[in-house]
C-alpha cells in the first residue's frame, strides 16, 4: 500500500493511505510526497490522485488564489507561520551577545507580517535570517565561554 | 527517534545539567569564574543582559529577591519564554493556538518586546533607578 505524506509549508503530516488522504481536504496546490516520487509535488499534478479533485473544479485562471490558504466548506486555514526564532534571539540577548540577539528580534518581527500578507517566501527568508543571527550568538557564546573556561583552569593549575 | 536524534539529545541535556551545575554551586560575583560584560568592561554603563549570570545563580538557590535586584528582565522573562518554546513545539497548532501564539508572540509582541529591551537597557543606567532595576 503506498503511503502519502503533505505539507503545509511548515509541517508535514503523514503517512497516509489514499483513502485516509481524501479526508485531508488537500487542494490541487497543496504539496504531497511518496516514495517513488522522491521530491515534493503539487497534488494536482500527481495523476493518482485526480480523482481527489473530482468535487472541485480546477480554479479559473483570472482568480488569484491566495497561496496557502486551503478553504474548506467556508473554514479558512491557515497554516502556521514559519519559526519566528523569537525566544532563541532573547535568550541570546540575555545571556550573551546583545546586537545579534537584537538583530534576531527585528527579523522575527517580520516573520508573521509577511507571513499574513501572503509573502511567504519573504517570511521564510526573515525567519532563516533570524536563525542566522540566533544561532552565530549562540556558537560565539559557546566558544568564548569553553575559552574562558580553558583559561580560568589553566590558571588555576598555574597557581594563580 | 534515529540513533544521531539520541546522542544530540544526551548533548543537550549534558549541556544544560553541567551549565544548571554551575550556576547553582558558583557564585558569579567571584569574577575569576565566569566572564564579565565586554560592554560593561569597556564603557561603565550596563547593558541588557548585565546581571543575567548572576540573577541565574540566585534563582537557582532560590532568592528571588536578590534576582531581581541583579537582572529583572531575565526574572520575568523566563516563564514567557519556556511558553515560547511550547509554542514552538506544537507540530500541528489548532485555530485558539495560533491566537494565542498571534497574540503572545506576534508581530506587535515582538516590536513590544524590543521597546521594553531598550528602554531596560536606557532607564537601568540612569542614576535615579540604578538600584532599582
Amino acid at each position: 500500500m503506498k503511503k502519502y505524506f503533505y505539507t503545509d509549508g511548515t509541517n508535514n503530516f503523514g503517512p497516509f493511505t489514499l483513502e485516509e488522504l481524501k479526508e485531508k481536504n488537500i487542494t490541487r496546490e497543496t504539496k504531497v510526497l511518496y516514495q517513488e516520487l522522491g521530491d515534493w509535488k503539487k497534488a494536482g499534478d500527481v495523476p493518482e490522485l485526480n480523482e481527489l479533485f473530482k468535487l472541485v473544479p480546477p480554479p479559473p485562471p483570472s482568480q488569484t488564489s491566495e497561496p496557502g490558504y486551503t478553504n474548506f466548506q467556508n473554514q479558512t486555514i491557515k497554516p502556521k507561520p514559519p519559526k519566528t526564532w523569537l525566544v532563541e534571539s532573547i535568550l541570546v540577548t540575555l545571556f550573551c551577545c546583545l546586537p545579534l540577539g537584537i538583530a534576531g528580534i527585528v527579523n522575527a518581527s517580520k516573520v508573521e507580517s509577511l507571513h499574513n500578507s501572503g509573502d511567504f517566501e519573504g517570511s521564510k527568508n526573515a525567519s532563516q535570517k533570524a536563525q542566522k543571527w540566533t544561532t552565530t550568538g549562540f556558537w560565539i557564546g559557546l566558544v568564548i565561554g569553553v575559552i574562558y573556561l580553558i583559561a580560568v583552569m589553566a590558571g588555576a593549575a598555574g597557581g594563580f | 527517534m534515529g540513533f544521531n536524534n539520541v546522542i544530540k539529545w544526551v548533548i543537550v541535556v549534558l549541556f544544560i545539567t553541567t551549565l544548571v551545575f554551575i550556576f547553582w554551586r558558583f557564585d558569579p560575583n567571584d569574577k575569576k569564574f565566569f566572564p564579565t560584560c565586554p560592554f560593561y568592561y569597556l564603557t561603565g554603563y550596563r547593558c541588557i543582559g548585565c546581571g543575567s549570570q548572576r540573577a541565574i545563580h540566585s534563582l537557582l538557590n532560590l532568592n528571588l529577591h536578590e534576582a531581581i535586584k541583579d537582572n529583572l528582565l531575565v526574572v520575568i522573562s523566563i516563564p514567557y519564554l519556556i511558553s515560547g518554546f511550547v509554542f514552538d513545539s506544537i507540530k500541528q497548532p489548532s485555530m485558539k493556538i495560533l491566537k494565542w501564539r498571534k497574540i503572545l508572540f506576534g508581530t506587535k509582541a515582538i516590536i513590544i518586546i524590543l521597546i521594553i529591551l531598550l528602554s531596560f537597557w536606557v532607564l537601568r543606567n540612569l542614576p535615579i533607578l540604578q538600584h532599582f532595576i
